[in-house]
């Protein structure tokens, strides 16, 4: 493979990689099945890197692959737990901002999105990330409005499981 | 919903506390393979084309068509060969056409379809194959009971009669079917459960 193509991809990534440890975040329990699905996105990038015209910005194309990767590509090593205490360990990073109700609310949130399914938590993480409507529904490949019903069930559905 | 507000507010937060990877360590990633489903798929793929293939010229070199031609069965043997290797080409040709249209820069859905499609062609390859055997299998055997010399002249007392050799036969291919059934189920339910899941969870939003 052309060197140049190498350098440029692996920079980029660099800059970029948060995007994909988030993904990771969300769709993985511990540090082992993290960095594995880290790797296979990568990879996964990479390939599909030849065809990146810069048309669009690195990071903007970067969710389409990663979360592609994580949602069907990706065949989960057997090695991930499903253990909620490693879960809320992985996501609460800077304990000490937080008041401790507040710190109490949002550790019952990101137990409630790791119950959702993947394409839940797909939609999800596009919209914690700020992604308008289009954007969700052209990465899925759903229609606008179907985007917008899912959204909203699936608020429903954190709101259930957070007040059963 | 509140909460939810507070968790976008937190997830932003979080930047700063991912591990950061070094140039290095991401270049070493390009390098490795990939164990996705989509490699997984494409090399059981070729295992079972190889092996359908390869169980035709098995059998020629066992001699077990030499055993079972007979005069007037090179005609129908040439032409099932010519079939059976026609049916071989085109399967390939389009399983490879629809792997190369898997990408992983389309949407979560048109991936999926295009998984799904590629399986989908090995999968019939596999049942033509199924039902191209079952009926040479039949072919033969009705040719020999009802054609052969040998078979015809034999006093009637020397051989069971027709109908235990038929159900035989019938049930021999039965368990044939079922038993490749059975594995094909096993292997594909275990590497595609999750992708089927995923997808009719994609489908149920569009109704």
């Amino acid at each position: 493979m052309d060197k140049e193509l190498e350098h440029s991809f692996v920079t980029n990534l660099e800059q970029n990689q948060n995007i994909v440890h988030k993904v990771c975040r969300i769709y993985t329990n511990d540090q082992d099945s993290h960095n594995d699905l880290f790797q296979e996105i990568t990879i996964q990038l990479w390939k599909a890197y030849p065809k990146f015209r810069g048309d669009a910005k690195f990071s903007t194309w970067m969710y389409r692959v990663a979360l592609n990767t994580a949602i069907t590509l990706y065949r989960k090593s057997k090695r991930s737990i499903k253990t909620t205490d490693l879960d809320t360990i992985n996501f609460r990073l800077k304990v000490e901002e937080y008041d401790d109700e507040i710190e109490q609310q949002l550790k019952l949130m990101y137990a409630a999105v790791k119950q959702l399914n993947d394409i839940e938590k797909a939609l999800i993480f596009l919209y914690l990330e700020d992604k308008s409507y289009k954007e969700i529904a052209d990465t899925m490949g759903i229609s606008e409005v179907n985007a917008r019903v899912k959204m909203n069930r699936i608020k429903t559905k954190l709101q259930k499981i957070l007040n059963p | 919903m509140d909460e939810l507000e507070l968790l976008k507010k937190d997830w932003k937060k979080q930047e700063g506390g991912f591990p950061k990877l070094s140039y290095k360590e991401i270049y070493s990633m390009i390098l490795k393979k990939s164990s996705s489903i989509v490699r997984w798929i494409f090399i059981i793929s070729i295992i079972e084309f190889l092996l359908w293939a390869s169980l035709d010229i098995l059998v020629r070199l066992n001699g077990m068509y030499a055993k079972v031609e007979q005069p007037g069965m090179d005609t129908f043997s040439l032409i099932a060969s010519v079939i059976s290797y026609s049916i071989l080409i085109y399967f390939i040709t389009r399983f490879y056409l629809n792997y190369k249209k898997i990408e992983a820069t389309d949407s979560a859905k048109v991936l999926m379809e295009n998984i799904i499609k590629t399986r989908r062609t090995v999968k019939q390859y596999i049942w033509v194959n199924i039902g191209f055997f079952t009926i040479a299998m039949i072919v033969t055997m009705g040719y020999i009971l009802f054609f052969t010399e040998e078979f015809k002249n034999q006093p009637v007392g020397n051989h069971p009669p027709i109908w235990i050799v038929l159900v035989g036969t019938l049930i021999l291919i039965a368990v044939f079917v079922a038993g490749i059934a059975l594995f094909y189920r096993l292997i594909y339910g275990i590497l595609t459960r999750r992708l089927k899941k995923n997808y009719k969870e994609l489908e149920r939003l569009e109704i």
